[in-house]
């Protein structure tokens, strides 16, 4: 027989190829080995339409790709009235539909996807947004059906969904083209005014005819108060918003000092005496705009991805209508419709089962990796998926009363995080308090002394006191650090991650799918019949292949035995099949039984055991196990080391639960709590004063993850669980996770070092200020390199 | 000097044209998505004819 070495791998998704499988697809002209047909059949359609170089420019490797299903599923949108969300027209007679696309890794991606769409003749233009993984496209729905359109992408291996743009998600779109508007003025105009700027300045130095400084300042002025006007307009805003209720924020003195700074030198330009300030009030707006675009830029990304209900949701399904089944759009489907349910649906609605049955994988509620087998009479969730069986449902409450809904509705309950005093506007609020004082004290000093520099030396103190390197201290110290934390794979979302992250004791994580990979491998085979083990394993991977339940999945390595016949597939039970005159069976002992009645009683050592045997006495069992990550021992132990608590909470009621806590040495352990549970806990913890991190990744884990002081959603997470995350884990490995907890001290530590240079910068040169011994080109210099100082302090994080 | 007074007003007539230029790009979705941008030049030179298999000698 042959076999593969283990190192090959899908050239399409870069898994491993099973063995015994020998899928293949011709790319530029040699022929690459491939994983399973759905990456054969995405690398076939690629390469048949002259696609290849998608292969040599990606700079990442593709999701693995399901197989296409028989029938397209999208047909419920060619109905106008079920795509009105999505799809527009256009003037000419064309539409427009916005989609959000699954499975983009890198740039190749939307070259890919724009070129296979654009050789359909009816495709006018399409356009692939990589920072928001959206589609828009325009094409003539007479011509190219829309679930045409839907069945393209999904052949090219990515995952199409309507993109309803929410009002929320709008109004971040506008915000950030206003802001970049505000940036591109600001930017352009502080190279205008610092040109102005360094001729004064010469001028202040070696000598400069009062009739040119008169027109440079005037010119200055007037650019400058472009960007006084329009680009500052958002400091004044906040620190006035803010202010009207008595909070003092980093904005109020950004907004004094450039206010100030501004009216100072426009009096000074109007008198034609004193000193301007116009270049360090640009390029202080420049630079504090800049540091907030690009903190918004990085949260707007995932701010985007809406998750309603809706897209939890199938796009439709198969509805009673009189005598026959009838394809409705999910959405129109009400309390009392009789709905069909088939092996893989993704159940549309709750309600009752009326007739047939199968095994329901509800880990999107309870965390349970293992599907649960479901017979008439019993209940069936939304959200859930029927992986084996079907059968027809009542449904007895509209979209509204589902429990998916509710537990959408408790993340608002949930989604009540601990309000965090920034360090920033708590430093501001004393140091705005100081500078007006001290403002206050010397304008009064002078005006007893010498009433006719009192004004200028008093502005002076104002301005030289100017926040620039304060207001940049957090900022430039936030971004370095994000922008590194990205590198290492973890993408920070919440403003305050990190900071939230110091001040966590206790770091809770979900299991399945969080510190195990979430698919089941073989941890153990006990012969227990005249066979041998690879005979027996070969027996069991031969009718595992034919059932769709996970268990198969722990198979996947064998090479199946072949000339298996007459094969019956017990939905949550088990497959039964006949082979060289063999009558075989494997499953829960209680199926394996009606094949085999000897069979005696399951090991009882820790595991979920199934049993393989035949008509004779049983063969083998197999216990099966769900593996922790790769680094997952190491990442906890790291941990600890910070002098962390860690905990696994997990809606699993099984053994699997305790084993994995004692084989990473966990700290304690909560097994088979609910969502509400888990959420329960998480606030018991906070009130009883220990701040808390949790991990996690599914739809059951989201209340939890908004309720955390500090939420980390991993790679594969549901749409939901990202939406209430701080952070992300962009790859496979938990390190990141550590990384993040030694960032944030390190952040911590260069925020400090700041704002201590930034304080004691303003504590020598106030007081210099006051006396009145600041030359203005002095008070200006300073200024920059302090603020200079700051941002290069912050680079240090990298 | 006095050409000062001829090319500053002409310097803040090129900045405005240069601020107006910048918002329409802004404006119409130029600046929407930075990560593709960069890739597109590259993509676009490879050639996307169907492949043809050349005799192998």
């Amino acid at each position: 027989m042959l076999t593969r070495a283990d190192s090959e791998r899908c050239y399409h998704c870069g898994e491993p190829v099973p063995a015994g499988t020998f899928f293949s697809a011709e790319i530029d002209g040699e022929a690459r080995p491939m994983c399973c047909p759905g990456c054969q059949a995405v690398a076939k359609l690629i390469a048949g339409s002259g696609l290849d170089s998608f292969y040599r420019l990606r700079t990442e490797l593709n999701e693995t790709a399901a197989p296409l299903p028989e029938e397209n599923l999208y047909l419920a949108y060619d109905d106008p009235a079920n795509s009105a969300d999505f799809v527009s027209g256009l003037d000419d007679g064309l539409q427009r539909a916005q989609l959000l696309l699954g499975g983009i890794s890198c740039a190749a991606c939307t070259w890919l996807i724009e070129k296979a769409l654009l050789a359909n003749p009816a495709v006018r233009a399409a356009n692939v947004n990589l920072s928001q993984q959206s589609l828009v496209v325009e094409f003539n729905r007479d011509r190219l059906p829309v679930s045409e359109l839907f069945q393209q992408l999904l052949a090219l291996g990515y995952d199409p969904h309507p993109w309803q743009l929410s009002e929320g998600a709008r109004l971040i779109e506008t915000e950030q083209r206003a802001a970049l508007r505000e940036l591109a003025v600001a930017g352009l105009a502080m190279m205008q005014v610092g040109m102005f700027g360094i001729a004064l300045h010469a001028g202040d130095i070696q000598g400069i005819a009062l009739e040119y400084r008169g027109l440079m300042r005037w010119v200055s002025l007037l650019i400058a108060s472009v960007v006084v006007l329009y680009s500052a307009r958002s400091f004044f805003r906040n620190a006035w918003n803010n202010l009207r209720f008595g909070r003092l924020v980093m904005d109020v003195p950004v907004a004094l000092a450039i206010g100030l700074a501004y009216i100072a030198s426009a009096w000074a330009t109007v008198r034609n005496d004193g000193e301007v300030y116009f270049d360090s009030i640009a390029m202080f707006t420049f630079f504090l705009l800049l540091g907030r675009y690009l903190e918004r830029q990085v949260r707007r990304r995932e701010y985007l991805r809406q998750t309603d209900l809706q897209s939890l949701l199938p796009v439709a399904a198969l509805r009673r209508e009189g005598d026959r089944w009838q394809t409705v759009a999910t959405r129109s489907i009400r309390a009392g419709d009789e709905l069909l349910l088939r092996a893989g649906d993704t159940v549309p609605a709750d309600g009752v089962l009326l007739d047939g049955g199968g095994a329901v994988d509800e880990a999107a509620f309870t965390g349970e990796h293992l599907p649960r087998s479901i017979g008439p009479g019993e209940r069936v969730c939304a959200g859930t998926v029927l992986r084996e069986g079907g059968g027809s449902m009542r449904v007895d409450c509209d979209a509204a009363g589902s429990r998916l809904a509710t537990m959408l509705s408790m993340l608002t309950r949930g989604g009540d995080k601990p309000a965090l005093a920034k360090l920033a506007d708590r430093v501001a609020a004393r140091f705005v308090g100081v500078v007006l004082l001290v403002a206050a004290g010397v304008a009064a000093y002078w005006l007893h002394t010498d009433p006719s520099r009192a004004l200028w030396i008093t502005l002076s103190v104002l301005v030289v006191s100017c926040p620039c390197a304060l207001a940049l201290a957090t900022p430039a110290a936030l971004t370095a650090a994000t922008a590194h934390l990205r590198r290492r794979g973890l993408l920070l979302v919440g403003e305050d991650s990190l900071e939230a992250l110091l001040r966590c004791r206790r770091v809770v994580f979900d299991k399945t799918g969080t510190l195990t990979r979430g698919h089941l491998r073989r941890r153990e085979t006990r012969i227990a019949g005249e066979i041998s083990e690879a005979d027996a394993l070969a027996l069991a991977a031969a009718l595992e292949q034919q059932g769709r339940h996970p268990i198969a999945q722990a198979f996947a390595d064998i090479t199946p035995a072949r000339g298996l016949e007459q094969v019956e597939v017990v939905a949550g039970r088990g497959i039964r099949g006949w082979l060289n005159g063999r009558r075989l069976a494997i499953g829960s002992p209680s199926f394996v039984t009606g094949t085999c009645p000897k069979l005696p009683a399951p090991p009882t050592s820790p595991g979920h055991w199934i049993a393989l045997a035949d008509q004779l006495g049983p063969l083998a069992w197999i216990a099966l196990e769900d593996t922790p990550r790769n680094d997952a021992a190491q990442t906890v132990r790291a941990l600890q080391r910070r002098g962390l608590t860690v905990e696994l909470l997990t809606g699993d009621p099984s053994d699997a639960g305790p084993e994995l806590a004692q084989q990473l040495d966990l700290d304690a352990a909560r097994i088979g709590a609910s969502p509400q549970d888990k959420l329960d806990h998480i606030h018991r913890l906070q009130a009883a004063g220990t701040p808390v991190a949790m991990v996690g990744d599914g739809l059951n884990d989201a209340p939890v993850l908004a309720a955390a002081d500090c939420a980390f959603a991993v790679n594969q997470a549901t749409d939901l669980a990202k939406s209430q995350a701080d952070a992300i884990l962009l790859g496979q490995s938990l390190g990141p996770l550590d990384d993040a907890f030694g960032m944030a001290v390190r952040c911590r530590k260069t925020i400090r070092q700041n704002m201590g240079w930034a304080l004691s910068y303003n504590a020598l040169a106030v007081p210099l200020a006051a006396a009145g011994w600041v030359p203005p080109w002095a008070a200006a210099v300073g200024m920059s390199a302090s603020s200079l100082l700051v941002v290069l302090n912050s680079l240090r994080l990298k | 000097m006095d050409s000062l007074y001829i090319l500053i007003p002409i310097a803040l007539v090129f900045c405005a044209v240069a601020i107006k230029l910048l918002l329409w790009a802004i404006d119409s979705g130029q600046y929407d998505d930075l990560d593709k941008e960069a890739w597109r030049i590259l993509m676009d030179e490879e050639d996307t004819q169907p492949h043809e298999r050349k005799p192998q000698d």
